[in-house]
């Protein structure tokens, strides 16, 4: 039992209700709340069946087997990672080699300057900090994300217990949106929502 | 298919490199003839029998830390492991040939089992308590017969469950863990005891304190390796279907984590003795510096570069061809490990007992030459290649050449004062109860077998002497030859050291025909067991709480 809520969003001033005439640039979504990652997926499968073009999926956490149900790409991330690494791997010892055998050369318990094994442990945090701190910056830079950046949610609980499909009904005709209502129906969604959203 | 059939065909092969091995072993017996004391022989078959005795405790020992820990990812296949770890029955056997040849004095594997060097050698004496024969043959048969009971239980349980359909209270299951939890704690402790006696005190001066996680490090790849490599032999022959790319993902995941982590523990053990720079540990790497160099770094690349970056990306751990390929290189990477751990110091005891043999010097000569070891590795090469040399000689050599080279506390030349003045000058200082002349396996001789308190004043007189020479010599001489383990060839120089060098040897230096046919012959002897284990109960346990997600698991 579907109840259809009309609502405002707060963050981005007056938004007018989809059938007034006013035009306004945005995104007009429509999307539905499921209170189960196990619904969520079945419905996601009876979307793709009825080949509806869902906008995007929105979960508290990772849901296992939605990525490729949504023919999502595996991520780039980790290449990002892996080339930040290397740029700390290289850096950090590249650095110690120049400071202990050019520009400080200092014993070390008869030690050769150029002493490997002792950069070796150095090197390592260096490359997992390099890699890190690049892939989160990476990261935020490609989400919108990090300090400052205001956060675009659909609805408050998806970061806490509800499971969200929602469909760009900006350019859609009125029986499009029924159509996706009668889905939301048929796959137990919770409550149904639509709002406008900057593009 | 519910069983797996023990085909003939796969029967034969493993029957066939059986016999390979036994030929192997043979002729690996008779080929080093009675002047090398058999010692090609014991060490394959010691170097064999530990390895697959420790890749079967080690299958135990995954199967009830993921059991302890509630795990159900590897349920489907848990009857692989639990017939790995059934092997450890014909492994006691076979180390119980070694503990034979310990009692009957057949084999020199282990120096501090020849009781006349131990009387004489105030380290072997210090560890008589631990390293004899009594601790080794009850150590043995105790702590491998107590694995092997407890893992036998679990097994049991496991094939009782799958007839016993009433169970509705899993019983079964929670007194398989129960057996379990009991191992892990006694197989943490033992396994590390045992490791010290089979493998470590083959080196029997040396110690270090991180070998025994670094030994079990080594076989838990190469149990997840051979996992790997039969799970993707049965799917193949078509059983376990249920077993798909996410259960090959996580073993690939274990696979490329204890590779790293076993990398983490050779580097620790590594930088300590390196850092640390006190001769009686550092002759463990010195001697593979100088005289294995491909073993030496081959191991490193077999086991570490080589699945780090195969193994780094997703989608390798998930396709077959890539992880077997990686999996056969790591499971042989690791036998070469313990090919590593084991020849070079078996080589050595070998070169001792032939200076021993060998040396016809006056009585004092003769004690000398045993207490500083790198004088005795010496001549004891000299004498293994028939060269005739007067014993005055031979030492003398020795000890000149050895001054530049080592590491040991007494050894005051120019280079090694340098080193580290302040540690030489405690460092050689005598320890109370132990002579200060005697004693470490790596340590040149320390003066002309009159030393006592005398000996070391004059030691001390030529460390100050050399602490204050002028430092651009020790800048110039470190910045030209750079040389990892940051010793000391400054004052002896390098042409004598190479001099030292232990040629090559087949089946020492690198693993020769005949250990490979060993290893194969091994490997189809633990595969068989493995193999007819299997056949004798369902593949898959059926009543298992944890099957279903097993079968559902999503890596």
């Amino acid at each position: 039992m579907a109840t259809i809520k009309i609502e405002r969003d707060g963050a981005a001033g007056a938004v007018p209700h989809h059938n007034s005439s006013t035009v306004v640039a945005g995104r007009d979504i429509l999307f539905g709340l499921y209170d189960d990652e196990v619904k969520l997926l079945d419905a996601v499968k009876a979307a793709n069946a009825d080949h509806l073009d869902i906008d995007d999926v929105y979960t508290p956490f990772p849901v296992h087997g939605l990525d490729p149900l949504l023919g999502l790409e595996e991520s780039r991330l980790h290449i990002a990672g892996f080339i930040f690494g290397t740029i700390g791997c290289l850096f950090g010892f590249g650095f110690m080699t120049w400071v202990f055998t050019r520009d400080w050369p200092i014993i070390f318990g008869g030690k050769p300057y150029w002493s490997v094994p002792a950069f070796i442990p150095i090197t390592f945090e260096l490359t997992v900090l390099f890699a890190s701190v690049g892939m989160v910056t990476v990261f935020y830079i490609i989400n919108g994300l990090g300090p400052g950046a205001a956060p675009r949610r659909l609805h408050d609980r998806i970061t806490d217990d509800k499971f969200c499909i929602a469909f760009d009904v900006t350019d859609m005709s009125g029986e499009g949106v029924d159509q996706l209502r009668d889905y939301f129906d048929r796959t137990g969604v919770e409550t149904v929502h639509r709002k406008m959203v900057p593009a | 298919m519910e069983n797996f059939v023990f085909s003939s065909r796969a029967k034969t092969t493993n029957l066939v490199l059986m016999g390979v091995g036994l030929v192997c072993l043979v002729i690996s017996y008779f080929a080093d003839g009675g002047e090398g004391h058999h010692m090609r022989f014991w060490t394959n078959f010691l170097h064999n029998s530990v390895f697959f005795l420790g890749i079967a405790a080690l299958a135990g020992f995954a199967l009830a830390a993921f059991t302890t820990a509630y795990a159900g990812w590897f349920v489907q296949f848990k009857r692989v492991w639990e017939s790995f770890a059934s092997f450890l029955l014909p492994g006691l056997f076979l180390m119980g040939v070694i503990i034979v040849g310990v009692w009957t004095h057949s084999h020199h594997l282990y120096h501090w089992n020849d009781e006349a060097a131990v009387l004489e050698d105030a380290i072997l004496t210090h560890k008589s308590s631990f390293l004899n024969k009594w601790w080794f043959t009850f150590g043995t048969i105790g702590f491998v017969g107590l694995w092997y009971f407890l893992l036998g239980k679990m097994r049991n349980i496991s094939i009782a469950e799958d007839d016993d359909t009433t169970d509705r209270e899993f019983t079964y299951y929670r007194r398989y863990k129960k057996y379990a939890a009991i191992f892990l704690p006694i197989f943490g402790f033992t396994s590390a005891a045992l490791i010290w006696q089979w493998i470590m005190s083959i080196d029997s001066h040396w110690y270090s304190t991180m070998f025994a996680w670094y030994a079990t490090a080594s076989l838990f790849v190469a149990m997840t390796a051979l996992t790997i490599m039969l799970l993707i032999y049965l799917k193949s022959r078509g059983y376990y279907l249920g077993v798909n790319e996410e259960h090959f993902h996580d073993l690939g995941k274990y696979l490329f984590a204890i590779s790293i982590f076993w990398t983490y523990l050779w580097f620790s053990q590594f930088m300590l003795i390196w850092y640390a720079n006190v001769g009686e540990e550092t002759i463990y790497f010195r001697e593979r510096f100088d005289n294995y160099p491909v073993l030496f770094w081959l191991n490193l690349g077999i086991n570490f570069v080589l699945p780090f970056f195969i193994l780094m990306r997703n989608d390798t751990k998930r396709k077959m061809g890539t992880l077997f390929f990686a999996s056969a290189f790591v499971f042989f990477g690791h036998w070469l490990d313990y090919f590593n751990m084991i020849k070079p110091g078996a080589r050595l005891t070998l070169v001792e007992m032939a200076a021993h043999e060998g040396g016809h010097g006056t009585e004092e000569e003769h004690a000398t030459m045993d207490h500083g070891g790198a004088a005795t590795d010496h001549a004891g090469e000299a004498a293994a290649t028939h060269e005739e040399a007067a014993p005055e000689e031979k030492y003398a050599d020795a000890t000149d050449l050895e001054q530049g080279t080592n590491l040991e506390p007494a050894d005051a030349t120019t280079g090694s004062a340098i080193e580290s003045p302040g540690r030489r000058i405690t460092a050689a200082e005598p320890e109370a109860g132990v002579p200060a002349t005697t004693d470490f396996r790596g340590g040149p001789p320390t003066g002309d077998g009159t030393e006592g308190p005398r000996e070391f004043e004059a030691i001390m007189d030529r460390n100050e002497v050399d602490v204050f020479e002028p430092n651009h010599f020790i800048q110039e001489e470190y910045i030209e030859d750079q040389e990892m383990l940051g010793h000391l060839d400054a004052a002896g120089g390098h042409d004598e050291g190479e001099a030292h060098t232990l040629g090559f040897k087949s089946g020492y230096t690198l693993p020769g025909l005949l250990e490979i046919g060993t290893f194969l012959g091994f490997l189809g002897g633990f595969l068989f067991f493995v193999m007819s284990g299997l056949s004798k109960a369902r593949l898959e346990p059926k009543h298992d709480p944890y099957l279903e997600e097993s079968i559902h698991h999503h890596t």
